[in-house]
Order: C-alpha cells, then structure tokens, then sequence
C-alpha cells in the first residue's frame, strides 16, 4: 500500500460519487454524477475517467479501488432480480413461503406476507437428512440432486439456491449438492446456505440463501464489467467491495456471496460518520443521515459502528418490522425511519398530525417544487420557518413555487385549527420526534445512554434538523463534517480492511471441549487473514477481534460478548462467563438466577489498518464573506421568527465561531443553529454546535 | 403542561412515546425469556394503562387476547388488592381464569407506577408460562382445579422484595421451575423498563399524571369508533354456524345490532358450558369480540380504552362464551378463536367488503410432557396456524395465524430442544377455499418421536369436522386431520406416544371469498 492515490466509488439510488484521494498531499477529488440505472457502470466509468483526466490523477498510481452500492438492494425492492429455484431437504421446500406465521399488523384483515423470491413450482426437494448435531441420519440421494437441478435447468433458472436442515451443522451435504449442480450445469449460479448464513433457524437461513441466489447473477456480471472497465481506464488495484459489515471483501468473495453486500452504501456511511466524530467526539457519534424520503440512523463506539447480524430486505409494507425478507448477515446496524424531506404532513382520522412515512418523492415531490405536489411536506415547512430560501435552495438553480407550498400548508392549518407558521413548527416538531423516537428504542435495545454521543450529521438534511433531534436525545453536540456531500464515498477509502468470520458451535460452556473451541477461533482467523491479504494487506499487521453469542441455557437469544483474546483452555472459562455477564448487565439490568451458559455462535474479526485520510474540504474556495446576510428563522424555544444571521460555508475557515440563532448555507444543504447554541468550525472543517444545557420545557 | 390542552402535535408524540416504551419492554422480555412460547412464538403482551386501570397502549408485535383481558386484570388488581395496599417498587401477580386471560397458563404481572408519590399507571405484562402443572391444557379436565398451579391476584414483590414462599410453591408445582420462574423474572425485566420509559416522558413533560392524556386519546378514539359505528347502515345482523364441539358439534349464535353510533354483540342462542377444559372465560370473549369490532371498525389506529368503551358484549351466563366456576377453561382459544369469524359472518351482510372469511383457526398446538434424558421432567408447547381467510380485496394467506398472532417453533430448534423428529412440514397445497379471492393453504406436519420413554401429548386442533365457511359466495377451506402413524386419532383425547411412534398434523384452509 505505498501507492500514492486511492478511490472510492459509492453508487446511490439517484447520485453515483466518485473520489479519489491524494495520501501525499491530502488532497480530494470528487464527481458527484447522476446514477445510471440501465448501465451503473457508465457513470462510475466516466467519472474516473473525469478524474483521471481533469485533476491529473495517474491512473496507474491509484493503488487501492474500494466500491460500495445499491443496486443490489434495489434488485431485490424492485424484484428485478435472477429467475431463481431452490433445492431443499425432501419435505421442506415450503418452510420459505410457511415463514414464522405471525402476522406484522395485527388489525389489518388486507394483510400480504412478504412473496418468496422462488415460487413454488421453482421450490424442488432431495432426499437427505442430518440431526441437529451435524451427524448424517440419511446420505445425500446424489441422483436426487441431479434430477432436480435438471427440471430447475429444464425451467429456465439462471441461479440455484440449497438450503438443507442443519447444515449450519455440517455443510457437507449442501456442499455435494452444489458441486453436483455446478458440474451438471456450468451456466446456473449456486449458492449454499451453510456458506452464507451458516446459523440456526431454517426459515432465517433459507431467506438469506434464497437472496443471495436472486441476486448472484446481476452481482456477477455487474462486478466483472466494472472491473473489467477500470482495468481499462488504466487503473491496475485489484477491485475490492464494502460489505455490509463495514468490511471488505474480494472480488472472487463479492461475487460468491453479494447478499453480505446489500447494506454496503449505508455502511460506508457509517464508517464515514465514525471517522468524522473521531477528532470531536472520541468517536462517539450517532451517525445521523436525512434525505428526502428516509432518515438513516446508526450508533458509533469508540470510532466502532455497531454489527448487527441480522435485518429485513424489501419489506412489503415500508419500515413495517416483520414484513420483509429476513437476511442473515453481519450489517452495520442502522435503523431507517420514514423521514425526510418529502414526508408529506396529514392529519388523521382523530385529527392528530401526522408527517410520513409516506413520501412525495422527487416528483411530483414538495408543493414548493411547483411539480403539482398539493400536500404540504417537511421541505415546505422548513420554507415556511425561514430554515430554507429560495435565493440559496439548491445553490439557487432551483425554480419554486413559493405560493403553492403557502396554500398548501394553509390549508393544513385550517384544518388543524392552527396558524401556517404553527402547523408547519409542528411538522417540523413532529418529523424530529419521529427520529428522536425511533433513536432513542434503537439505542435502548442495546442498553446504552443516547446523551454520551454527539450528533454527526449528514445529508440534505442532518444538518437542518439535527440540532433538534440531538436535543431532544439530551446530546450536547452536533458535527457535520465538511464534504457532506460524498461522505459515504470517503468513508471506503478510510475504512480498515476488515474480514468477519462466524461458526455455530452451540455448546454449554461446562461441557465445551477448549481444544476444538480453540481450533474453531484459529480457524476462522486464519480464513478471515487471506481475506486480508488478498486485499493487499499485512495479516501480521492486523488485529483479531474475538466475539461470542452466548446466553443463558433456555434462552432463544444470545448477547453478543466481546470476549477478552486467546488462546482459550478451560482456565479461561470464568473470564468468558464474566465478560457474558458484564455484558448481560450491561443491557438488561438484571441477571436471571444463575444458570448455565451456552455459547451458540463464535465470531472473528480481522482488521488491518488502511492509511487515514484528512479529507479536509475546508477553505477551498475563494469566498471570505462569512455573513451573508440576515432573515427570520422560527425559533421553537421562543415560538417565534427571529432575526437569523445568515453564513456562507465556504467562507468560513477553521478557529470561526458564531452564536446562535444561526444558519450556515452550502449547496446541498443547510445548517441550523438554534438560539442557545454555539458553533465553530474546527481542524478539518466539519462545524462543531455545542447546546447550552437546556431544562425541560 | 397542566391542564386538557394537548394539540395535534403534543399529543401524538406523547402517545408515540409510550407506545416505544411498551415495544422496548416487550423486546426485553422476549430476548431474556427462557420458553419458545415467549421467545420464538411471541405468546405474550406488554401494556401500559393509566391509575385505573384504562389501557393507554400495548406493544406493536402484541396479541389480541392479551390486549384485550390485560386492562381487566390490572382493574382487577385494584379491586381486590386496592392502592392503598401498593407502594413503589411492588409487583402483583395473577392468573385467575375468570380474571386474567381464561386460564392459568397465562401468568399476568402488574408494576403499579408511582410518580411525586401517587399512583399514575400500571405497567402490565402478560406471559404464557412453559408449565404451570396440572393437566397442561388436556381437554379432559372437568373443573379447573385440575388444570394446574392458581395464582389468586396478590404480591409477587413487595417494594422490592420477592415473595420467597410463592416462588416456593409454584417450583414445586411446575415441570419446569427454572423456565417457568425465569419467565416471571424476564417480565419483570421488561416491566421495569417500561416504568422508567414512562417516567422520563412525564420529567421531560412536566406531566403531574396522565388523567388528562388519558382522557383525550380515550375520548378521541372512542369518537372515531362511534363515527365509524354511525356510518355503517344500522340493524340486526345475524349469523349462526356449528363448530367441531365434543360428541355433539357447538353452536355459536351472534347477534350484532348497529344502532347509531352503538354497537351491541349478543351470544345468546351459543351452546351452554361443558364439562370440558373448552370454555371461553367471559375477559377472552370480550377480548375477542373487541378484536373483531376494531378489525372492521377502526383498523388503523393503535388500541385503547377507548375503542374497549364502545364494546357492548352480552353473553349469557353458564354459556361456552360465559361460563361459570369452577369449570374448566383450559383450551378456552379452542372456542374463543372463532369468535371474531362469527362476528365477521355476520357483518358480511352489511359491510362485505370489511370483512374476512373464515380462517384454518383456531391456533393449533401439540402439547409434550415428559421426563428428558437427565431424569428431569419437561414440558413443551409447539404451535401451527392454517390458512387465513379471504377478503374483498387480497387471497388469504397460507399458514398465518388469526385471530391470534403465535409463531411457530423452528424445526432445528425444535429438533435441538424437543424429542420430536420432524419428517416434514408442506403447505397442503389447495386446502384453501375457492373464490374470487381464494382462502389461505394450511400445511401438513409430521413429527416423529425419536427420543427415549413415553410422551405425553395433547392436542388443540379444530376444523377437523367443520371446514372454515367462505363468504359473500366463496367456498369452504378444507377440513384438518390428526393422525397417530397415519391412523385418525381423536384429537380431545390425552395421548401417550411410545418411540418412534409418528403424528400427522393436517391444518385446515381457509374459506374463499366471493363466487369463484
């Protein structure tokens, strides 16, 4: 890793960015270019070569090429995904489609289940059989798995998922199974469950696998074009992708296992987030990221984001819990909640407000947009408060209609019994609830206290509403971070390289053989080290990380432990069960009369360093008029319009401080500084807001 | 904020807020549950009521039964404990047939809140425990004495202090004392921080109580049932049909009368209590029969008091749907789940296009007992839903369950926990009725016991006799089946299965909605 440039790639629903950085002279080059749906590449191509050509990058020193994406989660909402069939244990075919049987609203009488990605008539079966402790009850029936590939290939299928009872257990079957399809069947992608999420629960794993299948062909010959296109544009690193985990993965890994990957996109923004709270906020953040029709919401320790190991795909009923596809992967977890910009604000059947999840969208989009949109939205309330203005909206590139979004929140108001500015203070009150809300469970659900973090936000509009959401989580501090803009894209190139690894052992911790519980963590690190060195680092380098899931016997959940480092024998079994107990504590507050414990699943991960990048996109412009300007902001504290300086990003250099009431305005985003508050702008640019400690109202 | 003054804005986040609170608490309880019942079929609820008792919200993911009868024991708990006699850091307990869900496997726990030193709320939680001894729901029980450990409506902790003989008695009432007293721990858990939720809200508030909240959601809610009710065309709609029974089918008769803004349900002309563990406890009729309503009434907004205000349910005494002392109630859901069909058959005539045929329910269930390999007894439940009924608008959907909402168990922890071998488990493809929409498929199980030394089993099934009726010109799902290595078995009995020794569980469909 001597190579002098790297670049990340991060392609969205709607934007494609493309950065490279500059390691000798801490420099950042960006295209932000309009996604590509028919062919993703051409963006991404062009921007390269945009860069290349533009800023005099040398495409053959660009030593390291990182690329995160949505396309993948997008094949699965749109179900644009592989004509695929499953293979199942003889018996089973149906698990997929019989789920967990319970319904995700419960009143409801119109209720749809989330449709299998493999319908029935693609579900085949072959005779086999394990016990639940691996060992064989009934061998492979290898004609079996031949008949059925045929009739799949017979089909038209271009991907074939086999997912067998315990074969978390023991991947043997699945394994013969896949290498007689493979074999039979050159052109059909095969995708086994034990390899992708090798975890108990067959309904669970069967999802995962049968995703993963849905999506291995696009992921296939979308990787091999683009890799194949960078090639060409002269830059030789090998092509390496975010997982969802935060991690990386090869090309040979994307392409064997792209469910890891659907989650990519918000991860590099986490990771992001992380490196942005490092200097401010001991990298204690919440990432908080706002756009026009979804808010994303992540928890960062240390620098570290929290991994979850599960999350839905595709949910029928958009952020309904239970209603999408379950997907077994280790993700940075994230919650998304229905709000943005384009949250449309109704009242309800009992006249309460609402605001969302239901969104306009870009079109017709906010009755400011003048597209037609008749329902007044959160961008049309923050017009109405002042926190938006035409001159600056967009850069001022955009037309508005400033009349339509008035009348429609006119007749919001009327209808409500209150004032414009009122009801679009409640809209605004409302939406930050509605973070605020789903924040505060999602931090509880893992025991921690919201008010140690800072607010690090990004987006259209992290910044306009953030100062809001962080109050009232009770945090002292908001950061955004300069270049906002393509945070996620620069998140990739910062991120260590990372490999996790995960087996199921499922063992009580009085019975467990420490000889073999050794041998599983020495394997999984040494699998997880090629990974690294594949990705052209130094295992040697590289820290080990040791988790665990362990629970109480009886329990159905496990705690995630980070566990102390190994080796393990049996003198290490108290040390273990305390680090369970810790954290148990930690996020229930009581521990059950004690009982046996049992570790179900253990888990590596290795990560190796990559070189930090400053990123700084402070005091690049010419501009040195830092107060543009003054107009009337509503302030919630006073419920009232205050007169509001008005300050140009650009021209703002680090060591500046302001008061509040402030705005701060750059191109593609706002921010807003409430009364009470301070801000300045610190060593890399990103502007730091301290509150003053309010009491409740 | 001291007075009624709650605008559109306030109001709904205060209400969001506690409904966050209920979901965390139920999160809490089910990851540090030690039963499948809690953790992987979600056979519990969590509930937030206001000083007397009126339900202010309950969880997301909760079910209807338990939303329904949870209010009525916290009303309980004041009645026959009193404020007086509560203190912070209390727990009540109960699980009283008549006053908790309709019977004793449900434990319900209460934590009286106290807040500037009056008592403001109730958070409640109820539980389906592992065990709680006696003859684990068998059908065969005759009074209700039978049917295992009765918890009177009393302190489980008394300002902080556990109750030392109670937990006492009932390990050595239960087959599975370390799960079953677990469980009472994992709700008190989750109580705990359902309490804490529910006063920071009122700190950041500055709340003195919640009378005033309490009074404008239940008084907005019961407005918009009462709207509801008004524009619905008003009469006496009637439906009657025959269930599965004992030798002799049940006849359910309801009566739904729309008057205006009212809504009265009468079961009278419902067969009479029986001498059986089948009888459906007046709190889960009612709890039921308010399902239904909100289903067709009110579907989108959360559930309170004030829609249970707007119930009117008569149900004679001594009847299947009201029965008295001591009588058994076991498998009480093996009635009461047909209640809100009976209800919907009745309002198709009125408003079809609300309601939804027939499902493959009632819930399903084999229950296990036994002694493992240890030598230590265990008891273990399994559950398993047929196909939903159709509607004016959507197919039913195969093997989902309503009116309740329990999932079943994984087969590879199911495999992992249980000496039950399952040979497979398939949608019965077409067991759904025809229609223009057609009803839900149910599925077939076959367990095989492959363990060592007998298992008790006992079975919840229905629909074995009398298929779930289509609507509005739709046809009947098809009927289930229970057999025992391949032959029908009579799914009332109590049955012992020796090794090897196979069951067949056949789920019915669901009806069909409109002529095919």
């Amino acid at each position: 890793m001597t190579a002098r440039y790297s670049l990340g790639i991060d392609i969205g629903g709607t934007f494609t960015d493309v950065v490279v950085y500059d390691h000798a002279d801490d420099r950042l080059f960006s295209r932000k270019l309009l996604t590509t749906h028919d062919d993703p590449a051409r963006a991404v191509l062009d921007g390269i070569r945009q860069v290349i050509a533009e800023d005099a990058v040398p495409a053959g020193e660009i030593g390291r090429v990182v690329h995160a994406t949505t396309l993948f989660t997008n094949a699965l909402i749109e179900r644009k995904g592989a004509r695929t069939g499953l293979i199942a244990t003889a018996g089973f075919r149906d698990i997929v489609e019989i789920g967990r049987e319970r319904k995700y609203e419960l009143y409801d009488i119109h209720i749809q289940k989330p449709k299998p990605l493999a319908p029935r008539e693609r579900r085949l079966e072959a005779v086999e059989r394990l016990r639940f402790d691996g060992t064989v009850l009934q061998p492979l029936d290898e004609a079996g798995v031949a008949a059925a590939a045929q009739a799949l290939a017979d089909d038209g299928v271009e991907s074939i998922a086999v997912a067998f009872l315990h074969s978390y257990a023991n991947p043997d079957h699945e394994r013969r199974a896949g290498a007689i399809v493979e074999a039979n069947h050159p052109g059909i992608a095969v995708s086994l469950s034990a390899d992708v999420a090798p975890e108990i629960r067959e309904y669970e794993r069967t999802s995962t696998v049968l995703a993963n299948a849905y999506i291995k062909p696009l992921a296939r010959d979308y990787l091999d074009g683009i890799q194949a296109g960078i090639l060409n544009a002269g830059v030789e690193a090998p092509l390496l992708l975010m997982l969802s985990s935060g991690g990386l993965a090869d090309l040979v890994e994307a392409k064997r296992a792209p469910v890891a990957l659907l989650e990519s996109g918000p991860a590099a923004g986490a990771l992001a987030a992380a490196y942005f709270g490092t200097a401010e906020a001991d990298g204690d953040v919440l990432a908080f990221d706002m756009g026009g029709t979804t808010a994303k919401l992540a928890v960062v320790d240390g620098g570290k984001p929290e991994v979850a190991y599960h999350f839905e795909a595709a949910r029928e009923k958009r952020f309904a819990e239970g209603s999408g596809l379950p997907i077994r992967t280790s993700t940075i977890e994230l919650i998304e909640i229905g709000a943005g910009g384009g949250s449309i604000a109704r009242l309800d059947e009992i006249g309460l407000l609402k605001v969302g999840p239901d969104s306009s969208g870009s079109d017709p989009g906010p009755a400011v947009y003048g597209l037609g949109g008749e329902l007044p939205t959160v961008t049309d309330a923050n017009f109405a408060l002042g926190l938006l203005a035409p001159e600056s909206f967009a850069g001022g590139a955009m037309r508005l209609d400033m009349a339509a979004s008035a009348a429609s929140l006119e007749r919001l108001a009327k209808a409500a019994g209150l004032t414009p500015p009122e009801i679009a203070a409640g809209i605004r009150d409302l939406v930050n609830e509605t973070m605020a809300s789903a924040a505060r469970v999602h931090i509880a659900e893992r025991g921690k206290d919201p008010r140690r973090y800072s607010l690090l936000a990004t987006g259209g509009g992290g910044p306009l509403h953030g100062a809001e959401v962080a109050r009232k989580l009770g945090l002292k501090r908001m950061i955004s971070p300069a270049s906002a803009g393509v945070a996620s894209a620069i998140g990739l190139l910062i991120a260590p390289a990372r490999a996790d690894r995960v087996a199921t052992i499922a063992k009580r911790m009085d019975q467990l053989d420490w000889q073999a519980f050794e041998a599983t963590f020495a394997a999984l690190t040494e699998s997880a080290n090629r990974v690294i060195a594949a990705a052209g680092l130094d295992p040697a380098a590289s820290t080990v990380d040791r988790r665990a899931d362990v629970r109480y016997v009886g329990q159905a959940f496990e705690v995630i432990v980070d566990l102390p480092p190994g080796p393990y024998d049996a003198q290490s079994a108290p040390a273990l069960v305390k680090a369970f107990e810790a954290a148990y504590l930690a996020k229930f507050t009581r521990t059950p009369p004690a009982g046996p414990v049992e570790i179900i699943n253990v888990r590596v991960a290795v990560s190796a360093p990559s070189r930090a990048a400053k990123a700084s996109g402070a005091g690049e412009s010419g501009r040195t008029e830092k107060q543009i300007g003054v107009r009337p902001v509503w302030s919630p504290a006073d419920k009232d319009f205050q007169a509001t300086p008005i300050y140009d990003r650009y021209a703002l250099r680090p060591g500046d401080a302001f008061d509040g009431p402030a705005l701060i305005e750059e191109r593609e985003s706002t921010l807003a500084v409430p009364v009470g508050a301070r801000f300045r702008v610190a060593k890399q640019g990103e502007i730091v807001v301290d509150f003053e400690q309010r009491t409740a109202p | 904020m001291t007075d009624a003054a709650f605008d559109a804005v306030t109001l709904e986040i205060l209400w969001r807020r506690m409904i966050s609170a209920a979901d965390e608490a139920a999160k809490t309880l089910q990851r540090v549950s030690f039963s499948t019942l809690v953790n992987e079929s979600n056979d519990f609820a969590c509930v937030l009521t206001d000083a007397t008792g009126a339900s202010l919200v309950q969880n997301t993911e909760s079910i209807p039964s338990f939303n329904g009868s949870l209010p009525l024991t916290v009303k309980h708990f004041l009645d026959v404990i009193g404020v007086a006699d509560m203190a912070p850091g209390d727990f009540l307990v109960c699980n009283d047939p008549w006053f908790g869900t309709g019977h004793l496997n449900d434990i319900t726990i209460a934590k009286p809140v106290f807040y500037k030193g009056s008592l403001v709320a109730f958070c409640a939680s109820t539980a389906h425990a592992p065990d709680i001894g006696g003859k684990v729901r068998s059908v065969v029980a005759r009074e209700v004495f039978e049917e295992g450990f009765a918890i009177p409506a009393m302190h489980l902790i008394r300002k902080g202090e556990p109750d030392a003989t109670f937990f006492k008695l009932l390990r050595a009432a239960v087959r599975t004392p370390d799960q079953t007293e677990g469980d009472i721990w994992a709700q008190v858990t989750g109580l705990d921080l359902m309490e804490r939720r529910l006063i920071a809200l009122m700190d950041e508030y500055g709340m003195a109580d919640l009378t005033a909240f309490a009074d404008e959601i239940h008084g907005r809610c019961e407005r918009a049932m009462r709207a509801a009710f008004a524009a619905a065309p008003d009469g006496r709609y009637e439906f009657e049909c025959d269930t599965d029974g004992l030798a002799e089918p049940f006849h359910y008769k309801v009566a739904v009368t729309i008057a205006g803004d009212r809504v009265h349900v009468d079961w009278t002309g419902t067969s009479k209590q029986v001498g059986r563990a089948i009888n459906c406890p007046f709190v889960y009729t009612f709890a039921m029969t308010s399902y239904a309503l909100k289903c067709i009434f009110l579907p989108n907004l959360p559930n309170n008091e004030g829609v249970f205000r707007c119930i009117e349910v008569e149900a004679p005494k001594g009847s299947l749907v009201n029965p008295e002392r001591p009588v058994a109630v076991g498998g009480r859901m093996a009635t009461g789940h047909y209640l809100p069909t009976v209800i919907f058959g009745a309002l198709a005539r009125a408003l079809p296009e609300r309601v939804m045929a027939a499902s493959g329910s009632p819930l399903w269930s084999i229950i296990q007992t036994g002694v493992n390999k240890d030598g230590k007894p265990y008891a273990n439940t399994l559950f398993f839903n047929g196909g939903s009924g159709a509607t004016a608008e959507t197919a039913g959907q195969s093997c989902y369950s309503w009116p309740s909402n329990i999932s079943n168990v994984p087969i590879e922890l199911t495999e992992r926990n249980t000496p039950f071998f399952v040979e497979s488990k398939s949608i019965c493809a077409g067991s759904g009725g025809p229609g223009a929409f057609r009803g839900g498929d149910g599925q077939e199980v076959v367990l095989r016991h492959a363990g060592d030394g007998d298992i008790g089993v006992i079975f919840m099934a229905e629909r074995l006799r009398h298929p779930a009726p289509g609507f509005v010109g739709g046809g009947d799902g098809a009927t289930g089946a229970v057999l025992i290595d391949g032959a029908p078995a009579d799914a009332r009995a109590d049955h012992v299965l020796k090794p090897g020794q196979t069951v067949t569980l056949r789920l019915p469909g669901g009806g069909g909605y409109g002529a095919a």
